[in-house]
């Protein structure tokens, strides 16, 4: 037993190493010093991300704020403006996004915003901020109204964009709006999309 | 007449632990890989699960455990250092399960859900699960695991012990003794 105790940490070890330099080398890698989540405080909201509820069990108690309430209250806590659907919409139709006052950033991965985004939104990937940045930092600086948005529902991804553009890119805080509905309620309501590249012209209207 | 039987039905079992292995192994790779190619979604399923806070040891956790899992499947796939690699398994598969019970009860009792109908995404590599499905076959990947410990699977193995022991009772063969 001995022996298998010293092989297990001998396994351990090699590949504990092989892990490390294999998320190193990965271009998908995670850079090990990054702070993914500034200032975030998940008070709360532990038990709400990232689940679903299955037949029959809804569950919610009327007099507890919805996970979509607790979002809105915990983006204007850290100063981060809201737009719902109806104004996203709005935006989306106002003639000065033509212009590139108005913005729409995807705040999801590549795999995603191939798959379809909102037409004509630039695509800044929060993780990979430096293949995206060099494209969006100008775009942000231009406009008037920057609406940053993800997947929607628990994703936080918008939010922490929006917290990068903000602080770490200086886009001023008054000209970022986070659409909280995100990608699935711009869907959900049939609204335009657009697949593959930023203006690849492959539009239609999601189902 | 018997030995022939004995020695059929230890193929049987030796077949079937090797191929325990093999699955165990390929689900580990894939597992793995599944969430290596996409570190970030996994950063985020394993700051749900609030274990830690500072952001060194979150990434370290999301960017290197994937690699880790496919490694150890890789390692159960050729058959190298199989024990070791299964203890390591269900140092994984023990704790990893009991998190995932308490978040599952932590859903189900903020939810007011029937326990078997929690369903999340437990960052295991296969998407939302529901929860009893999920504990049930961690606890046979717990098992299997534990068979290898014991010495399952030596059949069709490239190198079953990375630190060799001598064969009990065994006479040494000519070129053993070189």
């Amino acid at each position: 037993m001995k022996r298998v105790l010293l092989e297990a940490v001998l396994v351990a070890m090699i590949g504990t190493a092989l892990a490390f330099v294999a998320n190193g080398l990965s271009p998908r890698g995670l850079k090990l010093t990054r702070d993914y989540f500034p200032g975030s405080n998940r008070t709360g909201a532990a038990v709400q991300p990232a689940t679903t509820e299955a037949q029959g069990g809804t569950g919610r108690d009327l007099a507890k704020p919805s996970a979509a309430e607790l979002a809105v209250a915990r983006l204007k806590e850290k100063g981060l403006q809201v737009v719902d659907c109806k104004q996203a919409l709005e935006l989306f139709h106002d003639p000065r996004l033509a212009q590139g006052t108005i913005v729409f950033i995807d705040a999801r991965n590549d795999e995603h915003y191939q798959k379809g985004h909102i037409p004509g939104a630039w695509q800044f990937d929060r993780y990979h901020p430096e293949n995206y940045l060099s494209a969006v930092l100008p775009v942000c600086q231009v406009a008037q109204q920057v609406v940053v948005y993800c997947a929607g529902g628990d994703c936080e991804d918008s939010e922490f964009a929006a917290l990068f553009l903000r602080d770490s890119a200086q886009v001023p805080g008054e000209k970022l709006f986070v659409f909280t509905g995100g990608w699935n309620e711009w869907t959900e309501r049939g609204l335009p999309v657009e697949t593959g590249g930023r203006n690849s012209g492959q539009r239609g209207v999601s189902k | 007449m018997n030995e022939g039987r004995t020695t059929a039905r230890w193929r049987s079992a030796d077949i079937v632990a090797a191929l325990a292995r093999w699955v165990l192994g390929g689900l580990f790779v894939y597992m793995g890989l599944s969430k290596a190619l996409h570190p970030e979604e996994f950063l985020k399923l394993v700051r749900q699960y609030e274990m830690v806070s500072h952001p060194w040891l979150l990434n370290s956790i999301a960017g290197a455990l994937p690699w880790f899992e496919a490694f150890c499947g890789l390692l159960l796939l050729g058959g190298v250092a199989v024990r070791g690699t299964a203890v390591m398994l269900v140092v994984m598969l023990v704790p990893f399960t009991l998190l995932v019970l308490k978040r599952a009860l932590a859903i189900a009792g903020a939810k007011g859900l029937p326990f078997c109908l929690v369903k999340f995404d437990c960052g295991c590599g296969a998407g939302e699960v529901f929860i009893c499905n999920k504990l049930l076959e961690n606890s046979l990947l717990i098992f299997v695991a534990c068979a290898l410990v014991a010495g399952w699977g030596r059949r069709l193995a490239l190198r079953f012990s990375l630190l060799r022991t001598p064969i009990q009772g065994r006479t040494p063969a000519p070129a053993d003794r070189v």
